[in-house]
């Protein structure tokens, strides 16, 4: 209930994982677009969107199988070089995703491979992005959400380090004010 | 999809930098609201069908029920989505008093609903009313100073003004000697700007 109003939290969980309905569900025919009455027949299998899979998973409604970005060729990828997998098209919220959706699936696997993709990327991208002499941005497509909100959590820190070491203005302009151009 | 209108609202809110916001989207609002209600609407009719086959509605797990509970998860999914719009939108604007003061600026204005607008003015009045209780401005000195003066360039004509020790004439590109605590206003109106000393 804690995170009710966090955006990301709510769009993470609008990735979609596919299921196998367990009972029958009338009214409901546009979750099956391939149903022919509307409705969702038991052992229909089915493309959900987590919020509704997890709940539904609750009710032992459905059964989940891993989603694609969790399957073993991932897993080879990212063995082989982790900081060059391209996990934002496979997952924006790869590691977040991850730790929902491992209980559901039962999968005990799922934990040490986030951490383990975590720690070769975090290594290999994010830190050397910072100790690098010259502004090379990471190559930003392949990040995830929360791995680029890593990054810029520590680019803000270390540009508020070094202004704080060079000293200088501390006042800004408020920045939802900043596109405004001065007036001549 | 079910629900698929009320994160598309989110995933604009999103896209805008932190601490932006883009227009009230009036229409997708107003459109995820429909389909809640069209979610209840299914919703009584599932139950109603429940009770009139003489099945308990407490205990039936039939496909009526499922049905049922899938439009109910549906439309508390849109109902969270909506709630979070609006709450994100107005951590936003009630900010906005702390950084450019107690009116809301031009370009904002245009973007914020009416309830938001009026969001702003009843929290800028009760953080005023609170101000003079304790007399004292919480909104200044939002960064501990070293130095209680600081010189600033004016960046706007702003023309004679009452300051607390001093009443100078604020003419663009003026360099003044000011109480911090009066030019920080202006800077982050975006009149003036801080010379580094």
């Amino acid at each position: 209930m804690a995170r009710y109003f966090d955006i990301d939290d709510i769009i993470m969980e609008d990735e979609l994982i596919s299921v196998v309905y367990q009972v029958g569900a009338n009214g409901v025919g546009l979750l099956d677009p391939g149903a022919e009455r509307n409705c969702v027949e038991q052992g229909a299998k089915v493309e959900l969107p987590f919020w509704l899979a997890h709940e539904l998973h609750m009710r032992q409604a459905v059964v989940v199988s891993a989603p694609p970005c969790f399957n073993q060729k991932t897993r080879k990828e990212i063995q082989a070089d982790a900081a060059f997998v391209d996990l934002r098209s496979r997952c924006p919220y790869f590691y977040e995703f991850g730790c929902k959706v491992a209980p559901l699936i039962g999968d005990r696997t799922i934990g040490s491979f986030l951490l383990y993709a975590f720690t070769g990327r975090y290594k290999e991208v994010l830190s050397k992005a910072h100790s690098s002499a010259f502004i090379s941005t990471p190559k930003s497509t392949l990040l995830t959400k929360e791995e680029t909100q890593l990054y810029e959590a520590a680019r803000s820190s270390m540009a508020a380090f070094k202004k704080w070491r060079v000293g200088g203005p501390r006042f800004e302009r408020a920045s939802i004010l900043r596109k405004r151009k001065p007036t001549d | 999809m079910y629900g698929r209108r009320a994160s598309q609202l989110l995933k604009d809110f999103s896209a805008n930098e932190p601490g932006q916001i883009s227009a009230f989207d009036t229409e997708n609002f107003d459109q995820v609201i429909k389909e809640c209600d069209a979610h209840h609407l299914e919703l009584q009719a599932l139950m109603r069908k429940i009770q009139e086959e003489g099945l308990d509605i407490q205990t039936t797990r039939n496909a009526d029920h499922y049905g049922a509970v899938i439009h109910h998860l549906a439309l508390i999914r849109n109902k969270r989505c909506l709630m979070a719009y609006v709450y994100n939108r107005a951590e936003i604007i009630q900010s906005l008093r702390w950084k450019v003061g107690p009116v809301l600026p031009e370009e904002v204005q245009e973007k914020a609903s009416y309830s938001e607008e009026e969001y702003f003015k009843n929290h800028s009045a009760a953080l005023e009313s609170y101000m003079s209780e304790v007399e004292l401005d919480l909104t200044v000195d939002m960064v501990p100073p070293k130095d209680p003066y600081t010189k600033v360039r004016v960046l706007d004509d702003i023309g004679d003004v009452f300051l607390s020790d001093q009443s100078p004439n604020l003419a663009r590109h003026s360099i003044h000697f000011l109480r911090r605590t009066d030019a920080e206003q202006f800077i982050s109106q975006g009149l003036m700007e801080e010379l580094s000393s």
